[in-house]
């Protein structure tokens, strides 16, 4: 029977939306302090190399987090609309039509949409072929430069060979970088930067390995909210420094017994993006009947430790191999190391209608990683950030469906 | 105390009611369309129910409710119509390892296990192909009733191809071969075919393993029924009251609820 389950809310939340509500009015202004501080703007994307740009001293926004917010605050659906009016395919990525729709009409955008126009635009194709052509729309309206990091999608590891032509691009970025921004790439300053990033991907390693115990402190709309950070401060003190903050606290949840589900009875794996315009209502029904998504292969993404060696060829491997831009095969390793890890009871899929290279082969996973290890795994149809997409009743009765499926009845 | 269990099922297009006794063994059901409020309509079949049988409210121990109107109906415990779809099949065909089931707004397949534990499922996506409300509208663009579709499916001499996934634009591929003069028997046969089509697709995402038991209420449909046994390519078994096996589930789980 459903019984009402508390929820347990995480302190360092405050300070997350304090650095968040922050970093977004920094850069709301950037065009204030971005010259004076010769710190030009670039919008680029979550998988892009940033720290080589903040080496550069240039200030990075990303479309796909503003994507999020959009979603979290119900105002994409609307956004897309925009951007379909204008001729942009209802079947495009909804981050891409939000933002798109955010800069045709910034009165419906959250703080009036991203800054613009971006001093240039910084785009690798290691998470999708759509960000390209998403990017190369960008540049035909601002008319700015559009810096392009080539990732070769790998059927298997990385080969020598796509480690090479990465890195000759990446040598091509930081020439391209040093004539925009007039001055030479500071080594030093990359490498301070890269052992930030470093120390921000321990620490949310770390966290994330802590949801090991039984019952987890964390669930999964506290890895979605939290993850926030190692997306758009990845390399900055106060990423790492929130970081710790958050270790301390769900550390302490982990000594006292305190999991972030009450009664914590099944515990679940999440695959692809949030659906974030339900980022509690929908894993309320979960909650509820005590189940808890202990691990999630999307906020998971950003750890991607950072291979050793010279900095420009360790970004070039590192930023090749993200699990987006793996075959099947390795997707369907990493979910099941997932549950054997977390010792989960059962996996859900979120099809995310937009994002194609993450949803079109887990019907292919869920079948292999099901006969793997035994459990039970769920796809819902739905879209991270479209509410149209979303179908309440039928989502409703998959999950209760499954659920008595996991838990018995 | 009760000695009956009741179990209702109110789907998107019709209710069922059942009752079984301690002995498990069906006693009583009764079904009527779901309307506007499906539960006012499960209210009105348990009532006459037990008026014809002369019983009285007390003599109903345990209710569970199932189908998209489940938390609208008053009952000890609501579980959902795969649970009990999985559990009525079990009960019915000890050897029934899948079943399809197609009702009005939905089609499942479930894979279950001895006793009707679920170890997977898969489920139409927001989208009426594939289901009877696709039969329904598809009957009325040819002016037919629901019911004889069967029969004239299996007169038609060729099958007419229907494509289109969505119901509206396969409404007027049917429509188009009305005015291209195709007999209505072949554009029924393509009905069916395409209704079986959609639902074929499905049981390759949770795999096929026999006995394969189809219910719901378009499994009184023998030209889908035919359809769907061809493209699969194995035999079909369709229990004497398709529509009312989750239903049965359901009373079923009730009886559970008090214990053997
Ligand atoms: S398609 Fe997927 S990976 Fe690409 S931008 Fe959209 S959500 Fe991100």
């Amino acid at each position: 029977m459903a019984t009402k389950r508390r929820y347990l809310p995480l302190a360092s939340t405050r300070h997350l939306e304090k650095m968040m509500t922050k970093y977004y009015a920094l850069s709301r202004y950037h065009r204030l302090w971005g010259k004076p501080l010769k710190r030009p703007l670039a919008w680029i994307t979550s998988g892009a190399p940033v720290e080589l740009l903040r080496a550069f001293n240039i200030h990075p926004v990303y479309p796909e987090n503003y994507g999020a917010i959009c979603g979290t605050r119900r105002v994409s659906t609307d956004l897309c609309q925009v951007a379909e009016a204008a001729g942009y395919s209802q079947d495009l990525c909804s981050y891409a039509r939000s933002h798109i729709g955010s800069i045709l009409r910034p009165d419906l955008a959250p703080m009036g949409g991203l800054p613009k126009p971006p001093d240039m635009l910084v785009c690798c194709t290691n998470i999708c072929g759509t960000v390209l052509k998403w990017y190369e729309a960008l540049a035909r309206i601002f008319n700015v430069p559009l810096l392009v990091l080539d990732t070769p999608f790998l059927p298997g590891d990385l080969t020598a060979h796509a480690r090479q032509y990465v890195l000759e691009q990446l040598k091509e970025m930081v020439t391209a970088l040093e004539r925009l921004t007039g001055r030479p790439l500071n080594r030093d300053e990359l490498n301070r930067q890269l052992a930030r990033s470093s120390e921000t991907i321990r620490l949310w390693k770390e966290i994330r390995q802590l949801c090991r115990a039984t019952p987890s402190p964390l669930n999964a709309p506290d890895l979605f909210i939290h993850m926030a950070p190692i997306v758009t401060l990845r390399g900055t003190r106060q990423a790492v420094d929130y970081y710790r903050r958050l270790k301390d606290e769900v550390k302490q949840r982990v000594q006292q017994g305190q999991g972030a589900v009450e009664g914590e009875k099944i515990r679940l794996v999440w695959d692809n993006i949030a659906i974030w315009y339900q980022i509690f209502g929908f894993f309320k029904m979960f909650s509820q009947q005590g189940a808890c998504f202990v691990t999630d292969t999307y906020s998971g993404g950003w750890v991607m430790e950072l291979s050793p060696g010279d900095p420009l060829e360790s970004m070039a491997a590192t930023y090749t191999e993200i699990f987006l831009n793996r075959s099947p095969e390795f997707r369907a390793r990493q979910m099941i190391e997932l549950i054997q890890d977390y010792k989960a009871d059962g996996f859900v899929m979120h099809s995310n209608r937009s994002c194609k290279p993450y949803s079109l082969v887990q019907e292919v996973i869920r079948r292999r990683v099901m006969q793997q290890t035994g459990v039970p795994g769920l796809v819902v149809e739905a879209d991270m950030t479209d509410q149209r997409v979303y179908a309440e009743e039928p989502i409703r009765n998959r999950v209760q469906a499954f659920l008595e499926t996991v838990g018995g009845l | 105390m009760g000695q009956y269990f009741l179990g209702v099922d109110i789907g998107s297009l019709t209710t069922k009611v059942v009752l079984v006794n301690t002995g498990s063994e069906m006693v009583a059901r009764a079904t009527g369309r779901s309307g506007y409020s499906g539960r006012t309509v499960a209210e009105r079949l348990v009532t006459e129910l037990l008026r014809e049988r002369g019983m009285n409210k007390n003599e109903i121990a345990a209710t569970v409710a199932t189908g998209y109107g489940r938390v609208t109906f008053p009952a000890d415990r609501e579980v959902s119509e795969i649970t009990c779809q999985a559990r009525g099949i079990a009960h019915l065909f000890g050897d029934a390892r899948t079943v399809i089931d197609i009702g009005g707004q939905d089609s499942k397949v479930i894979r279950l296990l001895p006793g009707g534990k679920v170890i997977d499922f898969a489920m139409n996506d927001k989208c009426a192909a594939g289901t009877g409300r696709f039969l329904e509208v598809m009957a009325q663009a040819l002016e037919l009733r629901v019911e004889d579709l069967g029969e004239l499916a299996a007169v038609a001499r060729k099958h007419c191809n229907i494509s289109s996934f969505c119901t509206v634009f396969a409404e007027s591929e049917v429509i188009s071969h009305v005015s291209a003069g195709a007999p209505k028997a072949d554009i029924v046969a393509g009905v069916c075919d395409a209704v079986a089509a959609r639902v074929a697709t499905m049981t390759s995402r949770t795999g096929l393993e026999p006995e394969v038991v189809f219910t719901g209420g378009v499994a009184r449909n023998s030209g889908v029924v035919n359809a769907l046994a061809k493209q699969l390519g194995c035999p079909l078994q369709v229990p004497g009251e398709p529509e009312i096996t989750a239903a049965l589930g359901a009373a079923l789980f009730a009886r559970g609820i008090i214990g053997d």
